[in-house]
């Protein structure tokens, strides 16, 4: 007997219709159900090593935390400097050191708010791995997601990495006090920006002397207190 | 991107299955990639192949379908295709995220965003 037209009547077509994405939008979903449900407003950012990233935070939570109810959570793969300075800021900070993943996810996230007081909460800000490619793809169930990319990164920064702003809804040009030593023209950038995403809201700091923080602030239209 | 990572959760994905249904060999994959997940078919064939290796599925054939992106407007209710321009500069097609009978931006993606393992073909035990 032919063996192999034996094997070709065990031959089975399995559908599976399994989209690997799903798990984590799925889970992204549900945190972000039960941040509704306890009215507590997230907010996930995402830029590069060095971009300043805990920089704005620390200036959001030194302006808001009169008002809100904050806490943070700093995304690393190792270490918690970042932790460490937004908590001198007084707002509660969480860790999460990822080892080697590039990115958080949506079970990184649920783990954490697991372990908060949500009903006596109102913004949690979420500093993402400092990488802005990763991230971009996987959702952990914020309300809006916010870029920062500085100007000692180069002019080509938002051009390189298109998909990333897709998904924003506020770009924020770091640094601006260095533009003109790295030769960056900030219109440029905006203009990169716009031509991805036209309806993205561009904003220009300098986190290290607060300004364009209202700006910032302003662009992200937090649900009023 | 993270072809690395996606590719790892598609191999399990299939071996889960390849399992479940009692196989001896996995003969073939078939792979949905939407045009929005930016998942580049090379590379995560790449990486299946390394995941494979000395599993039940081992020589699987694996083939690759493109998804086109597909939306839903919240403000004209035009459901369809998205609107891709062929952007020179950018070496790709760059989606643009707004509806292309009414221009608003308050769009729902429908399709196009996933990486989706169709089915596969087993021999069984």
């Amino acid at each position: 007997m032919d063996k192999n037209a034996d094997k070709k009547d065990l031959e089975v077509n399995v559908p599976v219709e399994e989209d690997v994405f799903s798990r984590n939008d799925r889970t992204a979903d549900e945190n972000f159900k039960m941040l509704e449900k306890h009215n507590v407003y997230a907010i996930d950012i995402l830029g590069s090593v060095g971009s300043g990233k805990t920089t704005l935070v620390q200036n959001l939570v030194r302006h808001l935390k009169g008002v809100y109810r904050i806490t943070a959570i700093a995304g690393d793969l190792t270490t918690s400097i970042d932790a460490d300075r937004i908590q001198q800021e007084g707002a509660p900070v969480v860790q999460i050191n990822t080892g080697q993943e590039c990115h958080l996810d949506a079970a990184m996230i649920r783990k954490v708010l697991t372990t908060l007081d949500l009903e006596n909460q109102d913004l949690i800000f979420i500093e993402n791995v400092g990488n802005l490619i990763c991230p971009s793809a996987f959702q952990v169930g914020a309300h809006q997601r916010v870029v920062v990319v500085s100007t000692t990164e180069g002019p080509y920064m938002v051009v390189k990495h298109p998909h990333t702003f897709m998904g924003a809804s506020v770009l924020v040009v770091n640094k601006i006090d260095l533009a003109e030593a790295m030769e960056v023209d900030l219109d440029q950038l905006k203009k990169d920006a716009l031509h991805i995403k036209p309806d993205l809201k561009v904003v220009f700091t300098n986190g290290r002397s607060g300004e364009g923080i209202p700006e910032f602030i302003q662009a992200l239209n937090l649900p009023k207190k | 991107m993270h072809e690395a990572s996606i590719a790892q959760a598609i191999v399990q994905t299939v071996l889960t299955h390849a399992e479940e249904q009692g196989a001896e060999a996995v003969k073939s994959v078939e792979i949905e990639l939407g045009e929005l997940s930016f998942l580049n078919d090379e590379q995560v064939a790449f990486w299946m192949k390394l995941g494979f290796e000395d599993t039940v599925a081992n020589d699987a054939e694996v083939t690759f379908h493109r998804i086109a992106a597909e939306i839903k407007c919240a403000s004209c209710s035009y459901q369809g295709e998205l609107k891709v321009k062929e952007d020179p500069f950018y070496h790709m097609k760059l989606p643009s995220f707004s509806c292309p009978e009414c221009g608003s931006a308050d769009i729902e993606i429908t399709r196009g965003k996933g990486a989706v393992v169709r089915n596969i073909k087993i021999i069984k035990k």
